[in-house]
């Protein structure tokens, strides 16, 4: 069985970990390129959301590179993101391709439980317990490793020499098999953050937080690297939402998680009072958090016609005058372009650090 | 009902130019098209009235799955309560079926007027006998305007300006063609540029997804299980009903420009509903810069096509 996911940010670490211990052949598609997008774009629905137009350029890719499974979360919620299975599996399907679906969620757990009876030598259970325990652990080193980086690239010596330790660092955790392995890959990799050089008389840089549609918020493909861009322009960032709380959110595992899901539901309530299925609850809690810990600005990263973002889109401006604090809309759909979003980003820099001078 | 609790009921005018372009303006760019009409029509109001019925439809079907309407229907006074200034206070109408009965939110709604229990109860049971009305006149293919107008003596409260709607008559002419979309894109006379009459006028009868029964769209649905969306279910189930029927001769899918649903269900039903032996179905995506032309050209080359395949078929 070769199977494929399509790209969300570095959720393929943990993701080919669980796959490939459960005896699968795990296909990384290459990073969504202009050229994937531009493939998903002329397959998908006009209007539909980026995020689909990406994923299925990276299925496309897939299944190019000779995946026989794809697989894929589903759900019935207000959302279009439950549906993207469904729809771009049967897209597929009408160009011609042939593979099997694994829709998790709308099948349920034990036909996905039992999928790997095949691939799996010996107990099928243990395999799973194992994968699990694999793919918690390579979430947690890629979230570490992630962090760490957010908090030296402002005061890298060298530009670039976070970045390649952080892609150095993650593929060593993505080698790594065994437990053992990963927790010995993940020492090396964060002692090889450690020894990134940095300069010593830090000024005190600009703070953002980054917060929006999860997928435009994590996928460096769909927002030009914005981490690393911040980052390089000597900015400490904050990104509201991780990949690592995206994995495990929904397992409700992690006590952190859903305590935080909780407050930023009732922070948020007096702006969106019910449930619209996206992360428009943790958009306004992040706005309002922002302003609270004394932030200097606010990135808001959305897919072109993403639905709950679009509500909180509307909502912002407001929440932005009454907490005094300055919010950059970002929308990103296929045809933005890199020099139209790096213009942005350095204007609202610049604005920034007016408005910081202006205070002091 | 609004009228049995003691309240008058100010109507927004008909959509037209202004008020378009009062919405748009108000607007978040990307946003679709039915909630920049909604904003024209809200800004419409103000000034002319005391208090603002905004409803917040979250979940209008009792279902054993989670069901909901759109996150902009279930945001929609957020929004609105957010980005708009000087409204009248806003009455705030919640359905949220699937949590909380329906009763008890029009009871919700009356106490906020300050109407009595009993009153309310009345007004209920009155007001829901009239919508078993309209609803039998829409089943029998009465545009909604026309049904509303049979049903209350006066159709917009007597108010009317602007476009008129022309009547299409029914079953006189040799083809059928299925509207299928939401009802305040289709029945918008504005942003459909009277779709129904331009049908009419080219010797087409129009049947509406209203006319489709609900028990025929359940029957549908079950082909086609796992959606939550209940408008775009309606919206699937008739399209499906009308795409195996022969008597049909032609379906249009009228979409407003990035309507989130839409998008899914527009792909789901091109997809996976249509065979072989299904008549033709377009797609029209409707949004606010559509031309007429560009609408006339369209529905025309549609009919054409269906007028010739039957040709050579006989």
């Amino acid at each position: 069985m070769k199977v494929s996911t399509p790209h969300m940010g570095n959720a393929y670490i943990p993701l080919s970990a669980l796959l490939s211990n459960l005896g699968a052949e795990v296909i990384i598609p290459p990073r969504p390129t202009r050229k994937s997008i531009d493939m998903g774009a002329l397959h998908a629905p006009e209007f539909v959301c980026l995020p689909f137009k990406v994923n299925l350029g990276d299925n496309l890719h897939a299944l190019q590179m000779g995946a026989d499974t794809l697989a894929m979360v589903s759900g019935m919620w207000a959302c279009r993101f439950g549906y993207y299975g469904r729809v771009q599996h049967k897209i597929l399907r009408d160009i011609g391709f042939e593979f099997d679906s694994i829709l998790l969620g709308r099948d349920g757990l034990l036909p996905v439980y039992n999928k790997f009876r095949d691939t799996v030598d010996g107990n099928l259970l243990r395999a799973w317990a194992h994968a699990i325990r694999a793919f918690r652990q390579k979430a947690r080193a890629m979230d570490t490793l992630e962090k760490m980086s957010r908090n030296i690239r402002p005061f890298e010596r060298a530009r670039g020499s976070t970045t390649t330790a952080l892609a150095d660092g993650l593929a060593l955790v993505h080698k790594a098999f065994s437990l053992r392995e990963i927790a010995e890959a993940t020492e090396e990799s964060v002692a090889m953050m450690e020894a990134v050089e940095m300069e010593d008389d830090n000024p005190k840089p600009l703070r953002i937080a980054v917060l929006g549609e999860i997928y435009a918020v994590l996928e460096p493909a769909l927002n030009f690297d914005i981490d690393r861009k911040l980052g390089e322009m000597g900015i400490m960032s904050y990104p509201v939402m991780s990949v690592y709380k995206w994995l495990f959110r929904p397992l409700k595992i992690d006590p952190s998680i859903m305590v935080d899901e909780r407050m930023a539901r009732r922070i948020a309530k007096p702006y969106i009072a019910y449930v619209l299925g996206g992360e428009e609850h943790q958009t306004i809690t992040g706005t309002i958090r922002a302003a609270r810990k004394g932030y200097d600005g606010v990135i808001h990263l959305y897919p072109f016609t993403c639905m709950p973002e679009n509500i909180c889109r509307t909502i912002l401006p407001s929440v932005e005058a009454k907490y005094d604090i300055p919010v950059l809309n970002l929308c990103l759909d296929e045809h933005a372009s890199p020099t139209g979003i790096a213009t942005r980003l350095e204007a609202f820099v610049d604005l920034l650090n007016q408005r910081r001078r202006k205070k002091i | 009902m609004l009228e049995g609790v003691g309240a008058e009921v100010v109507l927004s005018r008909p959509t037209g130019t202004d008020l378009l372009e009062q919405g748009v303006r108000h607007c978040v760019d990307d946003i679709c098209v039915p909630v920049k009409l909604y904003y024209g029509h809200v800004l419409d109001l103000v000034g002319r009235c005391d208090r603002l019925f905004v409803s917040r439809l979250v979940s209008v079907e009792k279902a054993e799955n989670d069901t909901y309407t759109c996150p902009k229907l279930i945001g929609l006074p957020d929004m609105i309560k957010s980005s708009l200034e000087g409204l009248p206070p806003m009455l705030e109408f919640t359905v949220d079926v699937q949590n909380r009965s329906f009763k008890s939110s029009v009871k919700r709604m009356g106490s906020d007027l300050g109407a009595p229990a009993a009153k309310v109860r009345k007004a209920l049971a009155a007001a829901l006998a009239v919508q078993a009305q309209y609803d039998s006149e829409l089943l029998h293919g009465l545009p909604p305007a026309e049904a509303m107008k049979k049903v209350l003596g006066n159709g917009d409260n007597g108010k009317s300006k602007g476009k008129t709607e022309e009547k299409p008559a029914r079953g006189r002419h040799d083809i059928n063609i299925a509207l299928v979309g939401h009802e305040y894109l289709i029945h918008d006379h504005f942003i459909s540029h009277n779709l129904p009459a331009k049908l009419d006028r080219l010797s087409a009868n129009v049947v509406y997804m209203a006319q489709v029964p609900a028990d025929a769209i359940e029957r549908e649905l079950e082909r086609y299980p796992g959606i939550s969306w209940t408008y775009e279910k309606e919206l699937l189930g008739s399209a499906s009903y009308f795409l195996r029927r022969p008597d049909i001769d032609g379906v249009m899918l009228v979409e407003g420009f990035a309507c989130g649903p839409d998008s899914i269900i527009g792909e789901i039903i091109t997809r996976e509903v249509i065979t072989d032996e299904s008549p033709p179905l377009i797609t029209l995506v409707l949004d606010e810069h559509t031309g007429e032309a560009g609408v006339a050209t369209r529905v025309e080359a549609f009919v054409d096509l269906i007028r010739r395949a039957s040709r050579m078929k006989q």
